[in-house]
């Protein structure tokens, strides 16, 4: 698993107020990249780096809920903390409607900016632990046989082995070995911790 | 242009260079000289209206540098809270501090300049200097509104005969008008141009053109009209005060299509 340092990108068209961010952000040890527009970010974000955006909402060109727009479209997860000027409130509004993590108005105090940038980082840390763990329960489930997979889908159901087994035209013994087979593959420890397994990463199953 | 003849008022030119008034014209002269008054206040409450509808992008642009120096002010209380500070790094955010508060203070000027009243006599100018004098202030406004501004200004320009403030109203009618003509569009189709030229009588041309849909026939007969107005809050004086303006310069303001669409309004000025 790679450890890479969180970094916090501030994308803001004013150079001042880009340069005082990375400032104050380097004053409490935090690595801040900032970009001058939003095209600028769109081109160079990697989706496997983690962090959290510090996004002005008014700029020229792409603004910065285009960019927000963009970034769901693409199923990026990184949190976004948006800065506005005054005035900017129904924008913030409509941001927030659209899965901001959080927003201030410029200026700020830094506590503040700080305190919300801490909260992001720590989201994004657990939403990538989390995208993690989903990623290797798919790979685990994945690599049952069509056999073990269709025991599975019945084990979801509850099913005993007797009515598996007339099911699926197999012995007992049979469908015992196989849903051993499951439970080994998927590592699970109880049928309880399988049926959240593989609803966690298929919600289709529940249906 | 028809409908506002009621309210153009006269704007004579005092008698000319130091002769003096006969007695029998005394009162005309006083009353001339009172319309000329009332003329210039409400041309300057025109444009102070002018200047407070770009009010909310001036506080956007001011905002900016206020930004930064909040940032750089309490970035530099916690590296002195160190125990060992780093006085560089610390001295140089002071000076960012200086700089951007620099900067704000340029910015609240140049508004003043605009505010400021002005009754200086008409003086041979360059056109394109006297647009350049507003271009960050015209690009704050469009960038609040999501608009690109460009300026194509002519090289080689005869000079004209002008009071730069009454001019640069004009001017900033004209862009305040195109903003809201392109508003309508999604930000990446709005376009305002100020464009100057030399026409073929050899006049200076200023042209402010926008993107957007074109005039309806009613809002092409009624613009000039006063009090006539499709803004939200506007006063409805901005082109009959306008084209006051430019008449008093002997000049003109028309308008024609813009290509591939929208509105061109122009000024012409006789050179000097």
């Amino acid at each position: 698993m790679k450890d890479e340092t969180p970094t916090v990108f501030i994308v803001d068209d004013d150079e001042a107020v880009r340069n005082s961010l990375r400032f104050l952000l380097k004053s409490v040890g935090l690595a801040a990249t900032t970009l001058p527009s939003a095209r600028e970010f769109l081109d160079s974000y990697r989706q496997d780096q983690p962090g959290c955006l510090v996004l002005d909402v008014r700029m020229p060109g792409m603004s910065g809920l285009e960019l927000q727009q963009q970034l769901n479209l693409r199923g990026a997860i990184i949190p976004v903390i948006f800065i506005t000027g005054h005035g900017d409130i129904p924008m913030a509004v409509e941001a927030m409607q659209h899965g901001a993590f959080d927003f201030l108005q410029k200026p700020f105090r830094d506590q503040d900016l700080i305190d919300r940038i801490q909260r992001a980082l720590a989201a994004d840390k657990k939403n990538r632990a989390a995208l993690t763990e989903r990623d290797r329960i798919r790979s685990r489930l994945d690599s049952l046989t069509p056999r073990e997979r269709e025991v599975l889908t019945l084990m979801m159901r509850g099913k005993p082995n007797k009515v598996m087994a007339a099911e699926l035209g197999l012995s007992q013994r049979t469908v015992e070995i196989h849903r051993a087979r499951v439970m080994e593959k998927t590592d699970a420890s109880s049928l309880a911790q399988l049926v959240r397994m593989v609803m966690d990463v298929e919600p289709a199953h529940t249906a | 242009m028809h409908g506002t003849a009621e309210f153009q008022l006269k704007m004579k030119a005092p008698p000319a260079g130091g002769q003096e008034p006969g007695a029998d014209s005394a009162d005309k002269w006083h009353a001339e000289e009172e319309g000329r008054r009332l003329q210039g206040r409400i041309m300057h409450v025109s444009r102070l209206a002018t200047i407070g509808e770009m009010a909310a992008g001036v506080a956007h642009e001011i905002n900016q540098p206020l930004t930064a120096i909040a940032t750089y002010a309490q970035a530099c209380n916690r590296l002195l809270d160190l125990p060992e500070p780093d006085l560089a790094e610390v001295r140089d955010a002071l000076r960012e501090i200086a700089s951007q508060a620099v900067r704000a203070g340029a910015i609240i000027r140049r508004l003043r300049n605009l505010v400021r009243r002005n009754d200086a006599p008409k003086a041979p100018s360059g056109i394109n200097e006297l647009i350049k004098e507003l271009e960050e202030l015209m690009q704050t406004d469009a960038r609040v509104h999501d608009v690109r501004l460009r300026l194509e200004l002519a090289d080689g320009l005869p000079q004209v005969l002008v009071d730069r403030v009454q001019i640069q109203h004009v001017l900033l009618n004209l862009l305040r008008n195109a903003l809201e003509a392109v508003a309508e569009l999604p930000p990446g189709k709005r376009e305002v141009v100020v464009r100057t030229a030399r026409t073929e009588d050899g006049e200076v041309e200023m042209s402010v053109s926008d993107s957007g849909g074109g005039m309806t026939p009613e809002v092409a007969e009624r613009m000039f009209d006063p009090f006539f107005t499709t803004k939200e809050a506007g006063t409805g004086l901005g082109l009959t005060i306008s084209s006051t303006i430019i008449r008093t310069h002997k000049g003109a303001l028309g308008h024609r299509p813009n290509l591939p669409s929208g509105v061109c309004f122009y000024v012409r000025l006789p050179s000097v």
